[in-house]
């Protein structure tokens, strides 16, 4: 880069065909130009001046122009320092914002992944409300008067279906569990009615001796004929009952007996 | 003695080239050997300034994105403070703690 190629480049600015796209560019990058330009000049003019003492030759007037154009790039130089500073200054600044920015998001997320909390949780606390509302209008729908469950509270208890006297004895008519005719009239006694391939093999025995009897079988028994003293069917007897046909099984006919007896005595009993 | 002065130039500012330039002719009018010192003194001076351009901070763009962007980042943060305020104004719950 000579000192004619600054000059040339200078009056290109100096036109202003390009000003705003210089105020455009970085400040650094102005200034290492700025910086380029003051070095080829005043090594230009150290030169032009080392030459002019050598020959002894009077100095053209362009050493004046490399002058005033470098005592013009040098007060651009110091204007473009100053802004330099200014900008570090804002730089500064900028810092101070970014991290204040920072410090705001961390608090943003903070305060979101609480509110993602709160809300897992009032969602949870809906949904069982809504759960309750449900159950509430459903016994609403379906209520009982508390009258009446102590009406049938008394009636189960006067006639020992949830506990047998005191002084019972097998054999004794009072029986400690719902009658046969009870149980013929409740849910269990229905489901009896049904179809009987392959349900009885697998009927407990409890359900049995509650008869649970299909009716088709019920007839076979002899639910009046004895008093035997064994009150309760085990429950491994029920699976025995189902396997083999009835009347086969003296075991089981015997229980049978017993539990048609007592629930007989009881139906009777109860009537 | 260079050191200081060339200190009090960063504090004052002074990064001028012209003194150094107007020494070296003064030397070559006078013919004295004295520049041999200070050529050196303007090529260290130049150095120095390029090594100081390459370390400051903030004058990778220019002033106006400079301002721009300090513009934004103070949009940023007012917006970020109106939003937490947001947050921090809603509703809130008295929630028994544990005992």
């Amino acid at each position: 880069m000579t000192a004619q190629h600054v000059m040339s480049c200078h009056a290109q600015k100096q036109r202003g065909a390009n000003m705003a796209a210089v105020a455009e560019k970085p400040t650094k990058e102005r200034m290492l130009c700025a910086l380029d330009d003051l070095e080829v000049l005043s090594r230009e003019l150290i030169e032009m001046v080392a030459l002019a003492r050598t020959q002894k030759l009077p100095q053209p007037g362009e050493d004046t122009q490399v002058l005033e154009l470098l005592v013009q790039r040098d007060r651009e130089f110091q204007e473009l320092m100053g802004v330099a500073q200014q900008q570090g200054k804002v730089q500064q600044e900028m810092q101070l914002l970014e991290k204040e920015v920072e410090k705001r998001d961390s608090d943003i997320q903070q305060l979101q992944k609480q509110l993602k909390e709160a809300e897992h949780i009032l969602a949870t606390a809906v949904y069982q409300a809504k759960e309750k509302l449900k159950s509430i209008e459903k016994a609403r729908k379906g209520s009982i008067s508390s009258e009446e469950i102590i009406k049938y509270a008394h009636r189960i208890s006067a006639s020992n279906a949830v506990c047998a006297p005191l002084n019972w004895v097998p054999g004794d008519p009072r029986r400690p569990y719902p009658t046969d005719l009870e149980m013929r009239s409740g849910m269990l006694g229905h489901m009896a009615n049904l179809p009987t391939n392959g349900v009885i093999g697998h009927l407990p025995g409890d359900a049995l001796a509650a008869g649970r009897l299909p009716d088709v079988l019920t007839p076979h028994y002899p639910w009046q004929s004895s008093d035997v003293s064994v009150g309760m069917l085990p429950p491994h007897h029920g699976n025995d009952f189902g396997l083999e046909p009835p009347g086969h099984n003296k075991e089981n006919e015997d229980d049978v007996e017993a539990m048609s007896t007592d629930s007989s005595s009881s139906s009777s009993d109860s009537d | 003695m260079a050191v200081a002065q060339t200190k009090l130039e960063k504090e004052s500012g002074d990064w001028s080239l012209l003194p150094l330039v107007h020494d070296i002719i003064k030397c070559m009018d006078k013919d004295s050997q004295d520049i041999h010192q200070e050529l050196p003194k303007l090529k260290a001076k130049i150095q120095e300034a390029r090594e100081q351009i390459a370390n400051m901070p903030g004058i990778d763009s220019s002033p106006l994105e400079q301002q721009q962007q300090l513009a934004t980042l103070r949009e940023q943060v007012r917006t970020k403070n109106q939003l937490l305020q947001k947050y921090k104004g809603l509703c809130m719950f008295d929630v028994p703690k544990a005992s």
